[in-house]
């Protein structure tokens, strides 16, 4: 009899499918892992879990009983409990209050009894070999692996029936993971359904019992663990037709950028050179340290040590606006928070890289704002009522139209893009696939980052593949293939 | 055009002025529509329009600043004690006193921007300091000013007060600033996202400092004119300035999240604060009802105003 057993469940988001027809059978006391390459849908099954999201389709049943995981109250009432890839402790409080927080124990009058709550946490953090964490210590003290294994506590505090971990490793060193492995095995023993969420294979092929594949949002199967092997989980998870096929390349020999023994907080001695007209992937696992190198490239943070040299010139870099003026530019992975300003106009965003393309004259001109803004809007098809629209009220795709326009007319000869395509649905996805080798055609080098593999295969004239901050390798477009990309970057 | 109206404050605040207007004249016709009531008006609001102007500044960075009000008072007795005790020549003290005053905006902006110490609570501090300066510089206050000086504020160019004349020509100056060069539409884009307009290659930093500055040093002018034109210096000058200020700002657009607001709509929330304020005097409302009526206003206008936007921009 399963624990949870989750049938045909289906979710869209605007543009996207994010779950069609996924099937989930857990049982208790099983190690059941969840394997998917980014944008698989793990995330939005979690959520449905959670109670944080609500199914579009489908039944989830636990203990043979049908259920509506209605808010996250009654997950926890349901006994689910989950630990999230992100961190949801309060930094200023301590331990033992982070882990109890919201089921604190208290006396008859409504006061929390400190005692108890002390006592409790002691008890918990011994039971699952973690007493060397004080339970007076504030959270901000912890090192980022001490903060996981609080998160963990924190989930079991509420004892679960079904416990769910997402990517829980990430910032684990192995000593911890060893002591998270035994943790997890004491639970089965006691007859815990745990849903265990990873990239590193190793790792599943190493705790779970079984593996569910979901790909695109679709459900590929479960398999013993004994029966599938790693080549064969790698192949199930990734196995796709290519969303764009490569044509000619426009790569030309002269050096655009060159960065030599770049040393940074999250990456370590990184070199490489983009030519012109190249577009060069940049792959790896979430966290590897992708998007911290290309900032440090284009100057929003400092870097240790190294050089950064665009166009035999080297960038003394503590700003972006000297790599801008001197012709690079950066679309930031989070568009809303990082890459747009949302509550302004689509025409004060697109001017917003280089402000002096307004000016007529000594003065700033609204209405060359709005000439270029509508230039940019039909050469990069950007679907609005018009211009003076904010730029909030766009989907995804257009946004991230507005983005590239807004870079272009800074006139670049690097842009670095981290996720072209993010939550962008596929037809603009293609569309932005098409913008970016039209302006490799047009002599720039272009650098991408991204999880999506398929996307890299597809445009990219070469890849690197960077692993846990450092360059793991190097493969042609001729040479690349999913699971040689995927063999770098986890192990 | 009525969508347009709606969704600009300064447009609906027009038309609201003018029907408050129309209204208050038909009910006193004798007292309310005069020139000598409108110029009366005008002058009381120019001191703290000045300031607001600075403040419309701040808070479409993002950002504002309580020390004003202190600013005020420390810039006049400052210049006022260097030309009564020292003999300072008129203008060489008009320039040491808003020197002064932009070396507080400088330490505010400096602190704020590059020590990211709060701005609530680093202009709150400087608040009680600068206020404690003007104390300790003038004790009483400080009379008996020079003719030259109190000529500034209480001398007529056309008909019209002097202050009213710089009132205007500040609000044009920094109107046209904002409008029409680069460096003053920086602060749009660093109220509307900080992070992002860092990234968009603008100095984030330098910018809010230099608001902090501009804001110090329009607050030091108009501690001279306030000075000037009541011929002594007083260090309790500009109680209460910072609050007023932010009110007018407020309702002339600006929002404390910042990205929004013109400068214009300083003028325009003054001048709407300082009508209201008239016609409850002509109609002889206690002073202690002027107070809780521009409370009210105050956020009427605003509950209003987003009740009006939700309803006609569809989202």
């Amino acid at each position: 009899m399963a624990q949870l057993s989750l049938k045909n469940i289906c979710k869209s988001f605007p543009g996207v499918k994010a779950l069609n027809g996924v099937e989930l059978n857990v049982l208790p006391g099983e190690i059941h892992a969840l394997c998917g390459e980014n944008g698989a849908g793990k995330s939005t099954l979690m959520n449905i879990l959670a109670g944080n999201l609500q199914p579009d389709e489908g039944i989830i049943r636990i203990n043979d009983e049908f259920v509506n995981i209605a808010n996250p109250q009654t997950a926890f009432n349901l006994g689910v409990s989950i630990v999230y890839q992100h961190l949801s402790l309060v930094d200023n409080l301590n331990v033992a209050e982070n882990i109890f927080a919201n089921q604190q124990p208290t006396n008859k009058f409504g006061f929390i009894r400190f005692d108890k709550l002390y006592r409790q946490t002691t008890a918990l953090l011994q039971q699952l070999n973690l007493s060397e964490i004080n339970p007076r210590m504030r959270v901000s003290k912890l090192s980022a692996a001490q903060k996981q294994l609080v998160e963990i506590a924190k989930a079991l505090s509420k004892k679960p029936a079904i416990f769910i971990l997402d990517e829980p490793t990430a910032s684990l060193t192995e000593k911890e993971t060893n002591t998270l492995f035994s943790i997890l095995q004491k639970l089965k023993s006691q007859g815990v359904a745990i849903i265990y969420i990873s990239h590193r294979l190793e790792e599943i092929f190493l705790l779970a019992d079984r593996i569910s594949i979901l790909k695109d949002g679709k459900y590929q199967g479960t398999f013993l663990q004994k029966d599938i092997t790693k080549e064969g989980l790698i192949k199930r998870m990734v196995g796709r037709d290519l969303v764009t096929a490569k044509t000619a390349s426009h790569l030309q020999t002269e050096v655009l950028l060159s960065v030599k023994n770049l040393y940074g907080k999250r990456f370590n001695d990184i070199s490489f050179q983009l030519h012109r007209g190249e577009i060069l992937g940049l792959a790896g696992l979430v966290g590897a340290g992708r998007t911290e190198i290309v900032r440090a490239i284009f100057g929003a943070d400092d870097f240790v040590s190294g050089e950064v040299i665009l166009k035999n010139e080297k960038l003394h870099i503590g700003h972006p606006f000297q790599s801008i003026l001197k012709g690079m530019a950066f679309v930031p992975e989070e568009r809303k928070s990082l890459g747009l300003f949302a509550d302004m106009s689509i025409q004060d965003n697109i001017i917003s890289g280089k402000l002096s393309n307004a000016l007529v004259g000594r003065w700033y001109n609204h209405n060359r704002v709005k000439q270029l803004a509508l230039i940019s809007k039909d050469k990069l098809n950007i679907v609005t009522p018009g211009v003076q629209q904010k730029v909030n009220n766009l989907s995804g795709g257009n946004q991230q139209k507005v983005v590239l326009a807004k870079w272009l007319l800074t006139n670049p000869d690097v842009l670095i893009i981290d996720e072209p395509t993010v939550g962008i649905d596929v037809g603009a996805k293609f569309e932005i696939y098409e913008i970016l080798k039209s302006l490799a055609a047009a002599g720039k080098g272009i650098m991408i980052v991204s999880s999506d593999l398929p996307e890299l295969l597809g445009i990219c004239d070469r890849i690197l593949v960077i692993k846990k901050g450092l360059l793991a390798g190097e493969l042609l477009h001729s040479e690349a293939t999913e699971e040689k990309i995927m063999a770098l970057a986890s192990n | 055009m009525f969508k347009k109206i709606i969704e600009e404050r300064i447009y609906s605040l027009l038309v609201l002025l003018m029907m408050v207007c129309v209204v208050a004249s038909l009910v006193f016709p004798a007292t309310f529509p005069t020139f000598e009531n409108f110029s009366q008006i005008l002058l009381n609001l120019s001191i703290d329009t000045i300031v607001a102007v600075g403040m419309m500044l701040l808070l479409i960075s993002g950002a504002f600043d309580l020390s004003v009000g202190s600013v005020v008072a420390f810039s006049g007795c400052f210049a006022a004690l260097l030309m009564h005790s020292l003999n300072m020549p008129v203008p060489l003290a008009i320039l040491t006193g808003i020197t002064g005053s932009v070396l507080i905006g400088f330490i505010n902006g400096y602190l704020i921007a590059y020590k990211n110490i709060n701005p609530m609570i680093q202009t709150l501090a400087m608040m009680g300091i600068v206020r404690g300066a003007a104390l300790m510089l003038s004790g009483s206050g400080v009379q008996n000013l020079p003719y030259w000086f109190n000529a500034i504020g209480q001398s007529k160019l056309m008909g019209i007060q002097m202050p009213i004349w710089f009132m205007l020509i500040t609000v044009v100056v920094f109107t046209f600033l904002v409008n029409k060069t680069i460096l003053f539409r920086h602060y749009y884009y660093i109220g509307g996202n900080e992070k992002a307009a860092d990234l968009s290659g603008i100095r984030v930093k330098r910018m809010k400092m230099l608001g902090f500055v501009l804001t110090a040093m329009l607050a030091g002018v108009a501690g001279i004119l306030l000075s000037s034109r009541l011929g002594a210096a007083l260090p309790t000058m500009g109680r209460g300035l910072e609050l007023r200020v932010i009110t007018a700002v407020i309702l002339g657009g600006a929002s404390l999240s910042g990205g929004y607001g013109k400068i214009p709509g300083a003028l325009l929330g003054a001048l709407f604060m300082g009508i209201v304020a008239n016609i409850m005097v002509i109609s002889r409302v206690s002073g202690y009802w002027q107070e809780i009526i521009l409370g009210v206003i105050l956020i009427g206008t605003l509950w209003l105003d987003k009740a009006l936007q939700k309803k006609y921009s569809g989202n």
